[in-house]
């Protein structure tokens, strides 16, 4: 019998603040992280809204202080997605006390860091540079800060992690294939520990004017914090959020061996693709119960034991009627019994960062058997009605097995079954 | 349970040296460089004004004009190479689509359309950014196209680890097929940053070569006049199948899978350490999940990207992995013809590989007039090689200190 993988650490940078218990205070008491946006102005921008981290200033309980992960000259070359993976790292890897000076321990462990978009923010301000004061003023630091893998190198060049270094980017599905892929390494003895999860921030003038060419993000300028509400009739996109999400995995025999606490059970994983559109889901929702049908197989864990679904519910028309389709397809009638709940809600969506928080919001709902609300779900959606889908408040019952998924651009699905120890 | 084989049985290939896997692989035999002035942009204010980027390549070869419109360049050269290796595999891609998978990534993504629609925006205003500027930029589009073209249901994954991208996805995709989550994967990398800004990023970071006059003699990995990097363009797409999966349907088998390995330096965000500590344990591990003693290896298509560090760390690496038979086994670099493709780099070499132990032939690596400092191994120079080789190894290493190496068998 394999040892099964354990959580030993988690930490979070996200539009509800920094670390874990404080964020998940704020998420349980049914506070939201949307906010006017202020990295840019520009009056007339269709799309005033974010899911911005806060800084120290704006919030000195839980803010973000960039100065605590790394001095100016440092930041210099870094995109804010990897400063955020950075911060959130310090965390996890403090809680799970896995900060080895031996050279064994350091290549027995891997570095799997996701993101969607990557440094988005460091191209578009050197393309500006390039198109208004050329080539010569161009950083030498542009690319090693743009590149999609630097999150992941930062965290390894720093901690000394001399195992495997990799990067899915999957889009919004890639925070939960790191944790796969993390899983997958363990268990092929390729690395007896992995620091896995996603970042993003992205959050630019070219990032919002992107995504609202597709008509994908709310347009609810005047209120905010009802902007990001999954399921709820009234739902009109996604906001955008930042953040980052990571988790210390190993097997429970490695964790307890060395004295580590395991936090909960990672004990299943899949992955599918849709073959069908690349920005819409199937109506069948067959991709993404495929994959939910893989984790739960290797968890060996059958429907009706899930106790609590994370939904990846973005709060799109579309998206979060194909996200249902799919667990009706692998729940059947049993799910109006299964609480479905979306912390988007409070958090926006952070793309490729949004499987590393959201598996560790449903890892926290496993131990504090509590289960984070969908804020702004006033009237369920037509054909949804009959759904527990937590509305605006959090709900203090016990949880054996809860499930989180990850669904992308491009048809890709992932999803992970996350357990009480 | 004895652990499940992988096999090659497709090959696909856009390149700056043909369009084709025979284009291709004739040219690279043959000592054929693909660098040229660049005339697509205006290179007038850059340091290096030219690149090895295909040519003549025309999308709708492939695809649908409707659907080209909405993809980005690198995403143009991924499907192009996919399609290629599927059809090359004899494929029936109807059957059993569940259990096909793709894994193909890209160390950059779409960073010709980000200029664009950046300018379209800076220009023009939020609203005249257009709806398919996601779509066609990110980097997991052309895993996300292959499957919606021909209905792939399996695991869709898109790893992005800069210049190590191609080799990470190949070796992912191999363990995939290892554990049982497929049967099929079409695994490799796709490239196209040669656009104002991948070419000012990257001369600014002093990589690139800017030998203007002769950009034919630019890339010269290991020789004493080597200054730098060429930015190339191009896909190399494989198509790994499980044995027992490719015997049954009498598929044509280039070679076998044998081991993978990763590694990180934890060392610098662009250098690699001067004693290539992280390149050998990739080695090493790569050989010892192969089951594969380093004197059975008789051919590395190296890294070699013809930087000064890089090269000489690499050589470090090969003695210290290979000991006593460093100097009997040929490591050739196929960028000194290709350029350095980034992300599409390892699967294109992994192709070259598979090539090399189909024809029992080493590339050569040419512009390799005298050997630098540190650069003393057999590095078949100048002429392509007529050889006996069982086992081949494609090495890749990335920005970031990140690793990747594929071994591959000849089958017999």
């Amino acid at each position: 019998m394999q040892s099964p993988i354990v959580i030993t650490g988690m930490g979070i940078v996200s539009p509800l603040g920094c670390t874990v218990d404080a964020v998940w205070q704020r998420l349980t008491e049914g506070r939201s992280g949307i906010v006017r946006q202020d990295r840019f102005e520009d009056v007339d921008f269709p799309v005033q809204i974010a899911g911005l981290v806060p800084s120290r200033g704006t919030d000195p309980v839980a803010g973000f202080d960039p100065d605590a992960v790394a001095d100016r000259k440092e930041r210099r070359k870094l995109d804010l997605f990897s400063l955020y993976a950075l911060a959130a790292a310090e965390e996890a890897l403090s809680q799970a006390g896995w900060k080895p000076q031996d050279e064994a321990q350091q290549r027995a462990t891997a570095t799997i860091v996701a993101t969607g978009i990557g440094g988005l923010p460091t191209i578009t301000a050197s393309h500006s540079t390039l198109l208004e004061r050329g080539y010569k003023r161009i950083s030498p630091f542009t690319a090693p800060a743009f590149l999609a893998n630097m999150a992941a190198g930062q965290l390894s060049i720093r901690y000394g992690f001399k195992g495997p270094l990799g990067c899915p980017v999957t889009a919004c599905a890639a925070g939960i294939q790191a944790i796969g892929d993390g899983m997958r390494m363990i268990r092929s003895g390729e690395a007896e520990v992995a620091l896995v999860g996603g970042t993003e921030a992205c959050i630019d003038s070219l990032a919002l004017a992107s995504f609202h060419a597709m008509k994908a993000l709310s347009t609810r300028n005047d209120a905010p914090q009802a902007a990001s509400r999954p399921f709820d009739r009234e739902r009109d996109g996604f906001v955008m959020g930042e953040g980052a999400g990571l988790l210390v995995i190993e097997t429970l025999e490695h964790a307890t061996a060395r004295g580590a606490t395991p936090l909960a059970v990672l004990s299943g994983y899949g992955t599918s693709a849709d073959a069908y559109h690349i920005t819409s889901g199937a109506a069948d929702g067959a991709g993404g119960a495929a994959s939910i049908r893989a984790a739960l197989r290797m968890a060996a864990v059958p429907p009706e034991e899930i106790d609590y679904v994370n939904a990846h519910a973005t709060s799109t028309p579309v998206g979060d009627k194909a996200e249902i389709t799919s667990l009706r397809n692998v729940f059947g009638d049993a799910l109006a019994g299964i609480p479905v709940s979306s912390t988007k809600s409070a958090t926006g969506h952070l793309l490729g960062a949004a499987g590393g928080v959201e598996s560790i919001f449903t890892a926290m709902a496993v131990r504090e058997a509590c289960l984070p609300p969908t804020l702004n779900l006033h009237s369920a959606d037509e054909g949804m009605e009959d759904l527990d889908l937590v509305p605006l408040h959090a709900r203090p019952v016990p949880v054996q097995h809860a499930l989180c998924n990850g669904l992308g651009f491009g048809g890709v699905n992932a999803s992970v079954v996350i357990s009480r120890v | 349970m004895s652990k499940r084989r992988v096999v090659v049985t497709g090959i696909g290939l856009i390149t700056p040296v043909g369009n084709t896997v025979a284009e291709s692989w004739a040219n690279i035999k043959s000592g054929v460089s693909g660098a040229a002035p660049i005339d697509f942009f205006d290179v007038s204010a850059f340091a290096t004004q030219f690149s090895a980027s295909v040519k003549g390549f025309n999308i709708e070869d492939y695809i649908s004009k409707k659907d080209a419109r909405k993809m980005d360049t690198f995403v143009h050269f991924g499907v192009a190479a996919g399609i290629q290796a599927i059809r090359d595999s004899g494929l029936d891609t109807g059957k059993n689509p569940e259990r096909i998978g793709v894994a193909i990534g890209s160390g950059i993504g779409g960073l010709p359309n980000i200029e664009a629609q950046h300018s379209a925006y800076l220009n023009n205003g939020p609203r005249r950014v257009s709806p398919f500027f996601v779509p066609s930029t990110i980097i997991n589009m052309i895993a996300g196209n292959l499957s919606i073209h021909y209905g792939f249901k399996g695991p869709n994954i898109c790893i992005t680890t800069a210049c190590t991208t191609g080799t990470h996805n190949i070796g992912d995709a191999a363990r995939i097929i290892e554990y049982g989550d497929a049967d099929v994967m079409v695994a490799g990398g796709a490239e196209m940053a040669t656009c104002p800004l991948g070419l000012a990023g990257f001369g600014a970071a002093r990589a690139l070569s800017t030998r203007n006059d002769d950009p034919a003699a630019a890339s010269r990995p290991w020789d004493a006049d080597r200054d730098g990097f060429v930015l190339g363009d191009g896909a190399g797409v494989l198509v790994l199948e499980e044995y027992e999966h490719a015997k049954a349907r009498g598929a044509t088998i280039y070679c076998e899978v044998a081991g993978y390995g990763m590694s990180g330096d934890a060392y610098h965000m662009t250098q690699p350490p001067a004693d290539g500590d992280g390149a050998m344990r990739c080695m090493q591990s790569a050989l010892r999940n192969a089951g594969i003693n380093p004197e059975q290896v008789d051919y590395i298509n190296a890294h070699g990207t013809s930087t000064q560090a890089g090269d000489v760390a690499e050589t470090m690496a090969v003695k210290r992995c290979f000991g006593d038979h460093a100097g009997s086994v040929a490591v050739s670099s196929t960028k000194s013809m290709t350029g350095h493709l980034l992300g599409a780099a390892g699967g294109v070499e992994a192709a070259f590989c598979a090539l090399a132990i189909r024809d029992q032939v080493a590339p050569p690596t040419i512009n390799l007039e005298n050997p630098g400092e540190g650069c003393d191994l057999d590095y078949v120079p100048n002429e392509a090689r007529d050889m006996k080789i069982d086992v081949a190894l494609s090495n890749s290493f990335g920005f970031g200190g990140t690793n990747g190496t594929i071994v591959l068998r000849r089958h017999s």
